[in-house]
């Protein structure tokens, strides 16, 4: 019973991070320069789950197995005056999609919630077994 | 009219008239202190028995209404603990019977 | 004489339910924990062949006395003192595009329905537990 405490919380703590990743996502949606001020358009970041929970050596619950760069194209923006333009005039600007994100926000929120409530079950369970002795 | 102790037939000395044996089924009008214990502990058990079977019941599918199995349940505890609670008083009275001096 | 105590009642009757609702609330936790999971399949446990398999069971305690003795199904493997479980996986909704058949609802219900029986059966357990002590110490 105390097991699926554990699974409950690894589910936390993958939510979260994918929580982290679309709030670094959304916050660099017009990041072009990266920290040393070289022109490198910011990736778009995924979270990839995989089940099982390696920290605690489980074949249950879930993790972060690893963050992926998207590999699709950057955003083209006609900018002919910028420093950073090519030949043609366009500067390339993350791949970012703000309605994308949100929609992944608003789903990782729900799955945060659907996990919250298996774990006050989990709770409770124990609880009403524990009435048992009383 | 009973009489169980025959002091309204005034013909003779008072006698105590007892219960010899218990009357059983066919004892005409008296039914004996023992046939009604009897019956009650018959009803008790009774009840435990439907609580059981409602409960098995409810656990194999074959019912799915859990607040008659809740309630069948505290009815024959509550019939359990009164038949424990006369049993315990009848004890006491013959405690306190048999301590009298005669 | 005092093992028939604890036997021939509603005690294992209800303990295997508490031992059913526990294995089937790790699987439905679990399904929920990998709701965001690409190519998971949430498994479970199906009640109703536990329910048939328990309904046997009791029918044959009728009829032949002793104790409970449940025969295993085809998820269920009956320990004496637990229930080893081969859970399968519930198929019945659309895959998703990252190979996720979850069905968010149903896991929800399925939750619901657990905790409430684990619950019942505690409670009940509670009650029978309560009578013997009663009658033990005579005393209510």
């Amino acid at each position: 019973m105390f097991g699926s405490l554990d699974i409950s919380t690894s589910a936390l703590v993958a939510q979260r991070t994918r929580m982290n990743v679309i709030a670094a996502n959304m916050a660099n949606m017009n990041s072009i320069e990266d920290a040393d001020g070289n022109y490198s358009p910011f990736r778009r970041r995924i979270a990839v789950f995989a089940s099982g929970d390696p920290s605690r050596g489980s074949d249950w619950g879930v993790h972060v197995s690893e963050i992926l760069l998207d590999a699709t194209p950057f955003r083209k923006v006609r900018e002919a005056g910028s420093p950073y333009a090519d030949a043609g005039g366009y500067v390339e600007y993350p791949n970012i999609d703000p309605t994308m994100e949100q929609i992944n926000a608003l789903e990782a929120s729900r799955a945060y919630e659907a996990n919250i409530t298996a774990a006050e079950a989990t709770k409770a369970m124990i609880q009403a077994s524990l009435r048992l002795l009383a | 009219m009973t009489d169980p102790l025959g002091l309204i037939d005034s013909t003779g000395p008072i006698r105590p008239h007892l219960p010899l044996a218990p009357s059983g089924s066919g004892g005409g009008s008296e039914i004996s202190f023992k046939d009604v214990l009897m019956k009650n502990i018959k009803q008790v058990n009774q009840l435990q028995q439907d609580a059981q079977t409602a409960i098995e019941d409810l656990v194999s599918g074959r019912r799915d209404d859990m607040d008659a199995v809740l309630i069948a349940k505290q009815k024959a505890d509550v019939a359990f603990q009164t038949l424990l609670q006369i049993r315990n008083k009848l004890m006491d009275a013959y405690e306190e019977v048999k301590q009298m001096r005669v | 004489m005092i093992a028939d105590l604890l036997e021939t009642g509603s005690i294992p009757v209800l303990e295997r339910l508490v031992q059913f609702t526990g294995a089937r609330h790790r699987l439905i936790t679990n399904n929920i924990a990998n709701l965001s999971t690409p190519y998971y399949r949430p498994q479970d446990l199906d009640p109703d062949s536990f329910q048939v398999a328990m309904g046997d069971a009791i029918a044959h305690r009728r009829r032949a006395g002793g104790g409970l003795a449940l025969s295993d199904t085809h998820q269920l493997h009956f320990r004496s003192d637990g229930i080893d479980a081969r859970p399968q996986s519930m198929d019945s909704n659309i895959l998703f595009h990252d190979q996720n058949n979850r069905n968010l609802e149903r896991i929800m219900q399925h939750l619901a329905e657990n905790t409430l029986a684990h619950n019942a059966a505690i409670e009940f357990l509670k009650s029978e537990f309560d009578l013997l002590k009663t009658a033990i110490r005579e005393r209510l």
